[in-house]
């Protein structure tokens, strides 16, 4: 077991004549919050899915705790120890909150259908050991009392938690989340960062997030890398990447550099003045 | 809490990229075998039946090949399967033999030929006449159909219109049943254009003979379909349907109106029906209820088959799919029972081998 | 009166009018009218037509619902009834020129029964009341007066004071049903449900032999076509793969009994106990074979494949082919029935005991794997199949499960019913008998077992007993598919959600109606 989460190397990932990942190299630490960022359409869900094994990449292997799980599918790397949650948030619109965790905890579960139909001491046991954990992770993410809610009737921000509930539910090692913080306000955001450095600190998971907002990257990453055009061009603690010119004008545009620096000189002289 | 890795890594299997290719080549061996078997071994046929197969099946994947082009448009265009298109070519079919019957009915008497009837005195009207009835017919009852069945369910999930569409199917087959009761009835061609005569062309020192009724079918199939593919490509209406295929409610914010779009793409679809039942009707001539069904399902395959969405891949699944329902019992050795057997068992091939379709899908919506 | 008005008055009639011109076009009024002397008492022998004063109600009836139902939904009293009764009018109106054509036709004695067959001399004279030259008028006052009526009544009834009357009604007899229910002591409660089914046991044990050997034909019929629901319902309501093929597994399953209990094609006799499980195998294998290359296959490609699917398989039965084997179009005659401890078990009252223990059984695994990992599975790839997967549910395993256990129901219900019927055939298992269950589960309540219970009832049972309809009962289910999709989507009985946790919003569902929860 190497001390590595994820490791990819030189992975690709090529529809037709576009080519949405280039050649990434990732190394991310177990137990680490690391953020993969970069402007739209760089790649980042792309490569997201390569790892969850929605996507095959075309070159370069994927090592999640030192095995290869590239090529596998989706179900199969979920049972390994992947879980992930959706930029658009996918639930099971139709079942309940509680259902939907439930599903979560699929690959930790042991009955076939014949345990069922026979309903033998095993099955039921499991059953209820569900049961009380769908109901552990409902209160974990403050859901309590919404239980029998059907997912499509909950508040967006309550879809989100029960996402991260469902995402919790299978004991994953590694939990890969796509803009956590999608539609939120600074208050909501501020929760979410506190609750996912508790994931991190009280479950002891690591974590790749994908976001947009700034704030909550550079607030929650030990580590970021930048995808722009699905080639990584830097990688470092939040700092160095706030600092580093090419992140600034992939996000900005040519000559963005140089008018960010504009803007932070000014405002320092205000400050000083 | 410990990570969850199973170790030594389970390798995992995936059977259907064994099985697939294997399976497949021990079907085709098994084909190329019989047909060998077929043309080389006991060469019982003479090129004359095949010519003479050859042409039915043209004349049949043409038909398919209307029947089809209306699917694949409703497909393109709702993501939903018009279960009950094939009793809109049903019903088609029975107007034209209305028309038909009534033009031998009245009477106009010539100094040649004092029985003569309207049919035989002008033949090319009456044509004209059963077909412009027959497309008009049918493309009402899609019309409607559309507007009671399909309309108020536009958002609902795929299920439900399809049990609508099987409803719908019921309801047209049973309303021919009892209008005009189960009473089996046959075209009655014009004279000039009756069934079974036909030009006698001479392939090895037998007579082949091609139907008038076929080849009319062909040059008004070939025609219909350039119409459709000029609409569609080259006029406002043909963009529209286009747009509303693409994305409904961005067609809708660009100011089309979607509902007269679907509605028109419907009289359309039901149009061609129509003149593919009278074409139908002509040429093999029984008329009953439930006529409309099984080449219903058989032209479906066949837009499946061309890739459901895709015009063009309608046109050519209805014509391969009639060629090889023609030809392909003789050339395989198997009892003519079985031809619908053969449009079945290709549908699943090319599904299972290329779920596109031969020509891709051209599909509106999001894939999930 | 306004344009908006004038329009849907006409509109309106116009529809009504043909509705009834269209029920004169399929020869349905003499069939009305027969049912219509049915509630008088009067039973009309076959083959003939009931006396005309029948005809007259069936007529007053219809004009009377037309009033009805067309009063305008808001404004004073006066313009709802007024909207009721021109709409009627306009109606009777139309009928009557339509009737003229019908007057032109019985006068000058022109039979267009060959084209048309319900326009025969006799039929169009009797929907004219027998009146000739008169009918017309007869029609339209008809349509005036008790469309008139009908307007009235209506308005009347949805007046404040009726509708307060109702709501109170229905109040108390709510909080009657909640004391009464809150005085069983829960001892009662709890144990109660063992009691009911003890109780049901011993109903079905006594009923079979009670009610005759027709109503044991017919609902032996209605539970055999549950089973198949159910199995049904496992591989489209549960796990959301559309399936339109699905009696190629109960031909499978039927010709398994068939063909190792009977003399003709190979004088096999097995025995009705090895040959079911035998015919549940084959179902199964059926289900592997040709669910494990279709796995990769979206929703409607896999309906359009499993319905060629299932055509091959009747085509194939039919032909000459196999007729060796299967006994081609024939179908297998004299299939033997089941021995219990060496005696025959094969009355039809026998025969319910063994479709009573089946529909149980099935019912039973339902439910089991319905609240189950397996169930919640099923659901979690119907609801979205990408998720399910990134969520560790093996995709290929759980349609292919849920295919073969589906095709293990039919099979099932096949066998029994092969043997039940001592024969079965190609025609047995048309693409009409996939679609019939396909409706009966939708229709009947996805996911519902009361719901598919109803469904089986309402369409095997009920036309079973409405005889006179016989020949419009496939026009009614094509109609009753439509706007059941239409209204109810969600069946007859739609099913309702297993519980986890006492929520507070328990309290509240009275007051939630489903469709405020559902605008969030």
């Amino acid at each position: 077991m190497t001390d590595l989460i994820i490791q990819t190397n030189h992975v690709s990932k090529i529809f037709g004549g576009l080519t949405a990942v280039n050649q990434v190299d990732l190394e991310i630490p177990r137990g680490s919050i690391y953020a993969i960022i970069g402007p739209n359409g760089a790649g980042k869900t792309t490569l997201f899915n390569c790892i969850s094994g929605f996507y095959t990449p075309e070159h370069g292997e994927i090592l999640f705790q030192g095995y290869p799980i590239q090529g596998f599918t989706t179900d199969f790397i979920a049972g390994r120890g992947i879980s992930r949650t959706y930029q658009n948030i996918r639930l099971f619109s139709n079942l309940t909150a509680v259902e939907n965790i439930m599903v979560g905890q699929h690959t930790n579960l042991e009955t076939a259908w014949w345990d069922a139909i026979i309903s033998s001491p095993r099955y039921r046991r499991e059953n209820q050991k569900a049961r009380d954990n769908a109901m552990h992770w409902l209160n974990f993410v403050g859901l309590n009392g919404y239980g029998d809610f059907l997912a499509c009737n909950l508040p967006y921000g309550m879809q989100r938690r029960l996402e991260l509930a469902r995402a919790l539910a299978s004991d994953p090692a590694l939990i890969l989340l796509d803009e956590p913080t999608a539609g939120m306000n600074p208050q909501e955001s501020e929760e979410m960062m506190a609750f996912i450095r508790m994931i991190r600190e009280k479950l002891e998971k690591s974590i790749i997030l994908i976001e947009h907002d700034m704030r909550v990257v550079m607030g929650i990453s030990d580590k970021i890398s930048v995808l722009d055009y699905g080639t990584k061009i830097a990688e470092g603690s939040p700092k160095e990447i706030q600092a580093n010119e090419r992140v600034i004008e992939a996000y900005l545009g040519p000559g963005g550099a140089a008018l960010a620096k504009k803007y932070q000189n000014r405002r320092r002289n205000k400050q000083d003045a | 809490m410990t990570a969850k890795v199973k170790s030594p890594q389970v390798k995992q299997r995936d059977l259907g990229k064994i099985i697939r290719p294997i399976f497949g080549a021990l079907v085709a061996a098994y084909i190329l075998w019989r047909l060998y078997n077929v043309f080389i071994v006991e060469a019982k046929y003479g090129p004359q039946v095949w010519v003479s197969l050859l042409i039915s099946g043209l004349i049949i994947g043409a038909v398919y090949s209307l029947i089809a082009i209306g699917y694949t448009l409703v497909y393109g265009i709702l993501l939903m399967i018009n279960f009950a298109h094939g009793e809109v070519v049903m019903l088609g079919i029975y107007a034209g033999y209305f028309v038909f019957e009534a033009a031998k009915a009245i009477q106009v008497p010539s100094s040649l030929n004092p029985e003569l009837v309207f049919a035989d005195a002008y033949p090319a009207l009456s044509i004209f006449i059963a077909f412009i009835i027959g497309m008009g017919v049918s493309a009402t009852v899609g019309f409607f159909l559309e507007k009671i069945a399909y309309r108020p369910l536009r958002k609902a999930p795929r299920l439900i219109p399809l049990i609508s569409a099987i409803g719908a199917s019921l309801v047209l087959q049973n309303v021919a049943l009892l209008l005009f009761s189960p009473q089996l009835r046959n075209y009655n061609n014009p004279t000039v254009m009756a069934r079974g005569n036909g030009w006698k062309m001479i392939i090895n020192e037998t007579p082949v003979n091609v139907p008038y009724t076929g080849v009319f079918t062909l040059i008004l199939s070939v025609v219909l379909m350039l119409a459709l593919l000029y609409l569609v490509r080259n006029t406002r209406l043909g963009k529209a349907m286009r747009a509303v295929a693409l994305d409904k409610d961005t067609a809708a914010l660009m100011g089309i109106n979607v509902n007269h779009t679907i509605s028109s793409t419907f009289l359309i679809s039901g149009a061609l029906a129509g003149a593919a039942g009278v074409m139908w009707g002509l040429h093999n001539g029984q008329v009953f209820n439930t006529v409309g069904f099984i080449p219903g399902i058989k032209a479906f395959t066949a837009a499946v088959l061309g890739g459901i969405g895709n015009i063009p891949g309608a046109m050519l699944g209805g014509m391969f799919l009639g060629l090889v329902e023609s030809v392909g019992p003789t050339a395989l050795g198997i009892s003519f029972q079985l031809k619908d057997v053969i449009a079945f068992a290709i549908l699943i091939a090319i599904l299972i081998f290329k779920p596109s379709g031969i020509l891709g899908e051209v599909l509106a919506e999001e894939k999930v | 009166m306004k344009n908006q008005q004038r329009r849907e008055v006409i509109q309106k009639g116009l529809i009504f009018a043909l509705l009834i011109i269209f029920v004169l076009a399929i020869g349905f009024h003499e069939i009305a009218a027969a049912l219509v002397s049915r509630v008088f008492g009067v039973s009309v022998r076959r083959g003939s037509v009931a006396e005309l004063r029948f005809m007259m109600y069936f007529f007053g009836l219809y004009a009377f619902v037309t009033g009805w139902a067309n009063i305008r939904k808001e404004g004073s009293w006066q313009q709802k009834f007024l909207q009721g009764l021109l709409t009627s009018a306009v109606a009777g109106f139309v009928v009557a020129i339509f009737d003229l054509l019908l007057v032109f036709l019985v006068s000058n004695s022109i039979d267009i029964r060959q084209y048309l067959t319900a326009f025969s001399i006799p039929s169009m004279s009797y929907f004219l009341f027998e009146k000739g030259q008169a009918g017309p008028l007869y029609h339209l006052g008809y349509f005036i007066v008790f469309g008139g009526l009908g307007a009235l009544l209506h308005t009347l009834w949805i007046t404040e004071m009726v509708q307060q009357a109702f709501e109170k009604t229905k109040g108390f007899i709510k909080t009657f049903a909640t004391k009464a229910s809150d005085a069983i002591p829960n001892v009662v409660k709890k144990y109660g449900k063992y009691l009911l089914l003890l109780v049901a046991a011993i109903i079905m044990y006594f009923l079979p032999r009670m009610w005759g050997s027709y109503i044991n034909f017919v609902v032996g019929l209605v539970g055999l076509y549950v089973i198949a629901g159910i199995g049904l319902n496992i591989i489209v309501g549960l796990s959301g793969q559309l399936m339109l093929g699905y009696a190629a597994f109960f031909a499978i399953g039927a010709y398994s009994v068939a063909l190792l209990n009977a003399p003709e094609p190979h004088n096999i006799l097995l025995g009705f106990w090895p040959s079911i499980i035998i015919a549940i195998v084959m179902a199964i294998l059926a289900g592997i074979l040709l669910g494990l290359p279709l796995m990769g296959l979206r929703g409607d490609y896999l309906a359009i494949v499993t319905l060629g699917f299932g055509e091959i398989i009747r085509i194939l039965l039919k032909s000459d082919l196999l007729e060796n084997f299967t006994g081609g179009p024939r179908g297998i005659n004299d299939i033997k029935g089941p021995t219990l401890f060496g005696r025959p078990f094969s009355n039809d009252i026998q025969f319910m005991y063994i479709i009573f223990i089946a529909v149980a059984l099935s019912i039973f695994i339902y439910q089991r794997l319905q609240d189950s990992r397996t169930g919640r599975a099923w659901l979690s790839i119907k609801e979205d199949r990408i998720a399910a997967q990134a969520t560790g549910v093996s995709l290929r395993k759980y349609k292919l499960l849920a295919l073969c256990i589906g095709a293990a129901f039919a099979g099932l219900a096949g066998g029994i019913s092969a043997a039940r019927n001592q024969f079965t055939g190609p025609n047995d298992h048309s693409l009409l008998v996939s679609m019939n269950v396909l409706s009966i589960v939708i229709v009947g309540g996805v996911n519902s077992i009361p719901g598919i219970i109803l469904g089986a009832f309402t369409l095997k049972g009920l036309p079973e007993i409405l005889r006179e309809v016989e020949n419009y009962r496939q026009l009614a289910f094509g109609a009753l598919l439509i706007v059941m999709m239409i209204k109810r989507p969600n069946g007859l009985w739609p099913a309702t959600r297993p519980l986890y946790e006492k929520s507070h919003c328990l309290e509240n569902e009275e007051l939630n109606t489903g469709k405020e929860r559902k605008n969030d």
